[in-house]
């Protein structure tokens, strides 16, 4: 890989640069590959829906994608330029952030000191936290709260708090639902569609669609490594079923609106 | 929810959006492989392979000659082999112990999580 930048091969007039983009990216764990060639773009501004079942290869993209695993074959593109090999920190510094599955906090540091963490991009202490209290009050009221005594909803409110003070422009979210009450669930979405409203662009990945179907523009598919379809989230909400229940082999569909 | 290209509130601040294209074009890109400590265990081995072959080649070489020049440019081949192996021994110890020490702290990490989930657990039953 050169240092030169290189143009996107999915580069697109009409929808402008994607903001982050993967092209025919293969990648896994040592010899085991877990994805089979994944081609995803997502535009400025764009919520992308990233569904699937269990051990689809979801949170693999999202490796790939923050630079926590780097392909085997293929290449991460951001704004049009390659990024391949990055490191994870240096991509994280640029304004790419994820937010892991199983909320990724420190449960023996306290509510205040896990939000310390967010400070690596430069920003001030105070700024981090007034940011993450604004967003989310009830961490405020608990900010001298061990993290791992909070409840699994302000845990993960605590996990979207941390990555929201680092100001991203790019935000990757694991299976926030995971382990959650429905209602939780309902509440923390609200909070994605608040921020989704202020224009970042967001990558999600979730096993279960009903409520990220309802807030996504694009969404896609995914099964065993590949990414089977991509689409407005009515038309994908439609092929689920059949990709859930492994009906539906056929060659990966791309929506045309992409 | 966010119509691509449209005003605001529709799409990602603009100023933001050029803060982000400046960052990323300030990126060093270095093209690392998908596995670096493998490849460099593999460098390793290849390495000291390489050296002792030398090393061996040159010992045969001054055993089966009587000329002194000769047996002199074999100890100094014999030298360099011993040093290309002994390098390629540094490399190997280096890459294995990073791989190992690296699956020993995501090994800790995950330990002590789970302690501490076991233990706000057992603080919750007590309650």
């Amino acid at each position: 890989m050169t240092s030169a930048v290189a143009a996107s091969p999915a580069r697109d007039a009409s929808s402008g640069v994607p903001v982050l983009q993967l092209a025919a990216v293969r990648a896994g764990y040592g010899r085991i590959d877990v994805l089979h060639g994944i081609d995803l773009d997502l535009r400025p501004g764009e919520v992308f829906a990233l569904l699937g079942p269990n051990g689809a290869g979801k949170s693999t993209t999202l490796a790939v994608s923050s630079g926590q695993i780097t392909p085997t074959s293929g290449g991460l593109f951001l704004c049009g330029r390659d990024v391949t090999g990055v490191s994870p920190d240096a991509l994280a510094r640029a304004g790419v952030c994820l937010i892991p599955e199983g909320r990724g906090i420190f449960p023996n540091l306290t509510v205040a000191e896990n939000l310390r963490m967010a400070t690596y991009t430069g920003r001030a202490y105070h700024h981090v936290l007034d940011l993450a209290f604004a967003q989310f009050p009830r961490l405020g009221e608990r900010r001298k709260q061990t993290a791992g005594t909070l409840s699994g909803g302000e845990q993960q409110m605590l996990s979207m708090a941390r990555a929201l003070a680092t100001e991203p422009a790019v935000l990757l979210i694991d299976e926030l639902s995971m382990g959650l009450a429905p209602i939780i669930v309902e509440e923390l979405y609200d909070h994605v569609r608040r921020i989704a409203a202020s224009g970042l662009s967001i990558l999600i990945v979730e096993q279960f669609a009903h409520e990220i179907l309802g807030l996504a523009d694009r969404a896609g598919i995914m099964l065993h490594g590949r990414l089977l379809h991509t689409g407005p989230p009515a038309s994908i909400a439609d092929e689920l079923a059949d990709a859930y229940l492994g009906a539906d082999h056929a060659a990966p569909r791309v929506d045309s609106s992409q | 929810m966010n119509d691509e290209n449209t005003g605001a509130g529709g799409t990602m601040s603009s100023s933001r959006l050029a803060q982000f294209e400046a960052e990323v074009a300030k990126l060093k890109v270095t093209g690392g492989g998908a596995n670096p400590e493998r490849l460099g265990s593999r460098w390793g081995i290849g390495l000291t392979i390489v050296g002792f072959v030398v090393a061996v080649i040159a010992w045969f070489s001054a055993k089966d000659s009587a000329d002194v020049n000769t047996i002199l440019r074999s100890e100094i081949f014999a030298f360099i082999g011993v040093g290309i192996a002994v390098v390629g021994i540094v490399i190997w110890v280096r890459n294995s112990l990073t791989r190992y020490m690296r699956y020993w702290i995501i090994r800790l990490v995950y330990e002590q999580r789970e302690q501490t989930e076991q233990l706000i657990q057992a603080l919750r039953d007590n309650k």
